[in-house]
């Protein structure tokens, strides 16, 4: 790879790619627990749509269903194609010095936040995660809501050991700072 | 030392004009809460309804709420100093005690306001480092009291981090050296600066001002229209071409006159200092502030300017600094609206390390950039115009002028964005008809974003987003390669820079 920038002191081609990082898949279980939500988000969906339809007065109650329920589903379907497809594009890798998470089928978003500048750390269990025994690392910065960094679908054990290697890490970078 | 004349040991309360003040106070947000009330209340009354007496009744019982609420206030608030940190108690109902060590404190800002001005007092805003609720206030202080706080507690501080901390922890501590005034906008430059505000966003705000009212009141608001304008009806269809001139001459004049006036008030006698180890501005007419800006938490330097701007030579400076608080990021952000470009430059001098100021090779971006410009606003909007075409008929054809607009809406933006890099900066320009600079250190960034589109991974193209403590930058459509060299350079840059980044 040629070098787009000569004036810095160090090439950027001799650092650690992240292209070359081993990224590690989150846990299976997340895919069922989002689609879990997804299907209660649907069935809510419905029953909203039913109670609509049946509380108006309607000419032709039958055209109500047909429309609401037909753009329902293909909602829905949609939106189980994209989760599955878009799971398998969620992975994460711990560096020495960062933390690297990557999303997103169609607009794809990879995030890197350096160990000395994570604030705070913190696990989050819904209630259908905490059925599959996962749980989602936030971590936050300085920078603000948009970019702090959520990793979902850690199991149990695994999201609090990275908890806490994180925050050991943190506060080593960090204690070399000052 | 006048510090002398000021024993802050002993808890006091504020000088009593603050009771008019935290009154004035109350009575703003009850207003603000209530105003659709109060204005049916207006209107109702020539109506004269029973109901609006009762809403007349509740009028006076928030008027009279206001005023034991803000006496009550008054008499529970007292403030002190004790073991190197500043104390508060206060509430009506539920007394609490807040008090902030000196360290903690990051910096004490005044402001003003009419009635303070009158009275010579000033309300104090402490700003520290911390959670949530980072921010303290006194509603009014002696102006000279105010001053010999401030002083007392930065010298305290000072003290304290000279016996425990280390060397960069000092330079932190303000500073009582003498400052140069670096500008004072004069009565012609502030002319200047309203002249040449974005009139467009005043005239937005008047339209939503007044469709919101409108909304407010009634809750019809073609019927409104309709009413208001019957009886010109006749008089408007023959002289419809006359009447469009003369509303169009008319909002533009108001929006002018919105924007000269919202300048004049918020920018008089604007004036910035630079010290040692920071800055320090005093803007306003009737609602004056004082803002200090400490050096270290200066997180991005910003410059841009406007086609009527740049013929006066000034540029909008902007300072954005880490704030304790996700509330209070926009508070964070400081304009100087007509700086000139030497004082630009000494300012930045002064923030950034100046041996990495000058002149770095520009990078272009991709031209492909301008295809979806195009595409986003131009092809899908017109794309939906046209779609009126059954409702509006003929007419929707005019939406097709979207898109020679939208041809050289992408030409301008290639043209001028661009970025530059070197070892300690980063600096991305950008503008379509004006002109928008951004300068961040490389090592003050907390996080790094690259984003691809399905498209972007077709054409081997990325976007790149910084994110720092007060806001990001963004370079978007750079050849992919490009953007892996930044993101491995700028995170080996924040991770064996050892500096404070705030």
């Amino acid at each position: 790879m040629t070098n787009h920038f000569e004036n810095l002191s160090i090439d950027p081609n001799e650092l650690p790619s992240l292209e070359e990082v081993n990224f590690k898949p989150i846990d299976p279980n997340y895919l069922k627990v989002s689609l879990i939500s997804s299907a209660l988000f649907f069935v809510v969906l419905i029953g909203a749509a039913i109670a609509i339809i049946e509380l108006s007065d309607f000419e032709e109650k039958m055209n109500g269903y047909l429309i609401s329920m037909g753009a329902i589903l293909l909602f829905s379907v949609a939106n189980i194609i994209l989760t599955i497809l878009g799971f398998k594009k969620k992975k994460y890798a711990l560096r020495q010095r960062d933390i690297i998470y990557t999303k997103g089928l169609i607009w794809s978003v990879r995030t890197t936040v350096p160990f000395n500048r994570i604030q705070h750390a913190e696990l989050k269990q819904g209630p259908i995660e905490r059925l599959y025994k996962i749980n989602s690392l936030k971590l936050f910065t300085a920078g603000g809501q948009s970019s702090d960094l959520v990793i979902p679908g850690l199991p149990d054990n695994e999201a609090l050991s990275m908890k806490d290697f994180v925050l050991k890490k943190t506060e080593e970078d960090g204690a070399e700072q000052s | 030392m006048e510090q002398n004349n000021h024993d802050f040991s002993i808890p006091q309360r504020q000088p009593s004009v603050a009771i008019g003040i935290i009154l004035i106070k109350f009575f703003r947000m009850t207003v603000k809460a209530m105003w659709p009330i109060l204005l049916s209340l207006v209107i109702g009354r020539r109506a004269g309804s029973t109901f609006d007496d009762i809403i007349l009744y509740v009028v006076i019982g928030f008027a009279v709420y206001n005023l034991l609420g803000s006496i009550l206030t008054y008499f529970r608030f007292y403030y002190y100093i004790k073991d190197n940190a500043i104390v508060l108690d206060k509430g009506v109902l539920k007394k609490t005690r807040t008090n902030i060590p000196f360290e903690r404190i990051q910096t004490i800002n005044f402001s003003q306001n009419l009635l303070h001005q009158l009275f010579n007092v000033v309300s104090v805003e402490i700003d520290s480092a911390g959670a949530n609720k980072s921010e303290i206030s006194i509603d009014a202080l002696r102006k000279n009291e105010a001053i010999a706080l401030r002083d007392y507690i930065m010298a305290e501080k000072k003290q304290l981090i000279e016996e425990s901390g280390t060397e960069e922890e000092k330079t932190i501590s303000a500073d009582k050296n003498p400052s140069d005034l670096l500008l004072h906008l004069k009565p012609g430059d502030l002319i200047k600066v309203g002249v040449s505000q974005n009139h467009l966003r005043s005239m937005g705000i008047i339209f939503a001002f007044v469709f919101t009212t409108i909304n407010e009141i009634t809750d019809n608001i073609s019927d409104f229209i309709a009413d208001q304008l019957g009886q010109y009806e006749s008089y408007v269809v023959d002289n419809t071409l006359f009447a469009f001139v003369a509303s169009v001459v008319l909002v533009t004049v108001i929006s002018f006159l919105f924007s000269l006036v919202n300048s004049i008030l918020k920018y008089y006698d604007l004036k910035l200092w630079l010290s040692n180890n920071g800055l320090k501005l005093v803007r306003g007419l009737l609602n004056r502030e004082e803002v200090t800006i400490n050096k270290n938490k200066v997180q991005m330097v910003s410059w841009s300017t406007n086609p009527i701007r740049k013929i006066f030579k000034m540029y909008t400076l902007q300072i954005a600094q880490a704030s304790s608080s996700e509330v209070n990021a926009q508070k964070s952000k400081i304009n100087v609206p007509g700086s000139y470009k030497h004082q630009i430059s000494k300012v930045i001098n002064m923030v950034f390390p100046s041996e990495y100021l000058g002149a770095e090779a520009k990078h272009f971006i991709s031209p492909l950039i301008k295809l979806r410009i195009i595409l986003f606003y131009g092809l899908i909007p017109s794309a939906l115009g046209l779609s009126t075409w059954f409702l509006i008929g003929e007419a929707a054809f005019y939406f097709l002028l979207i898109l020679p607009l939208s041809f050289f809406l992408g030409r301008a933006y290639y043209k001028k964005r661009s970025y530059e890099i070197n070892e300690e900066l980063i600096r991305s320009n950008s503008g379509i008809v004006g002109t928008e600079n951004v300068l961040t250190q490389i090592h003050k960034v907390q996080a790094v974003r690259v984003k691809q589109s399905w498209y972007q991974r077709r054409k081997q193209l990325a976007t790149i987003k910084v994110y720092t403590a007060a806001g990001e930058l963004s370079i978007p459509f750079i050849s992919l390669s490009e953007a892996l060299q930044l993101e491995s350079f700028i995170l080996y840059r924040i991770q064996t820079d050892k500096r404070e980044w705030m």
